[in-house]
């Protein structure tokens, strides 16, 4: 395991969650900021900001990764949502592309 | 066996971690020492759910440690004792604020 294989997201309000890069390709927009030869500083840095987005929605987001890893290797198993946060997680989902 | 993942949290940081199973609690606490750059002998885990110290030499598995459990990771003090657990919790305004 190498630290340069994973990424660190932080929340609106500075949590930070290390996830490795597999994971966080799931999201589309995170795999054009990681990926992509352009100006994104977040390629250099391995680091990206979610000022819009709060610690516990960016919490499930990054379990979401993981669980759709694990979905896509044939563990079936369910999601949990929580409803309280469903409207704030489509924003997220709808904004990471995922 | 099947990948699982765990989360390890300390003040305003988690890790999130792919292990399998069968791997020690010293395995993970290498990779937590690659990920946060505490060495190993300063790291003690808690697995949160029981308050249990999680033991070095046996598994994931043995420990009844599962996939997307929460562990608390805590260091040893200057002083050589252990801190508390410290897990920061965001405060926020929610948009439902009766729940």
């Amino acid at each position: 395991m190498r630290k340069e294989d994973t990424v660190k997201l932080i929340s609106a309000e500075g949590f930070e969650f290390v996830i490795d890069r597999s994971a966080a390709l799931v999201s589309n927009t995170l795999k054009n900021m990681l990926t992509s030869t352009g100006g994104f500083t977040e390629r250099e840095f391995g680091e990206v900001r979610f000022p819009e987005i709060s610690t516990r929605i960016l919490e499930k987001v990054c379990q979401y990764f993981y669980w759709s890893l694990q979905y896509s290797s044939g563990k079936e198993v369910e999601f949990p949502i929580e409803p309280e946060i469903t409207l704030e997680l489509m924003m997220a989902a709808n904004y990471l592309h995922t | 066996m099947a990948m699982i993942f765990i989360r390890v949290k300390r003040k305003k940081s988690t890790y999130f971690v792919h292990c399998e199973p069968n791997e020690t609690i010293l395995e993970v606490k290498a990779k937590l020492q690659t990920l946060s750059d505490h060495p190993i002998y300063t790291q003690r885990l808690i697995l949160l759910a029981t308050h249990q110290v999680l033991d070095d030499a046996r598994t994931l598995a043995e420990q009844k440690v599962e996939n997307d459990a929460v562990i608390a990771m805590t260091l040893r003090k200057s002083t050589g004792e252990w801190e508390d657990i410290d897990i920061q919790k965001a405060t926020y305004q929610t948009l439902y604020p009766d729940s």
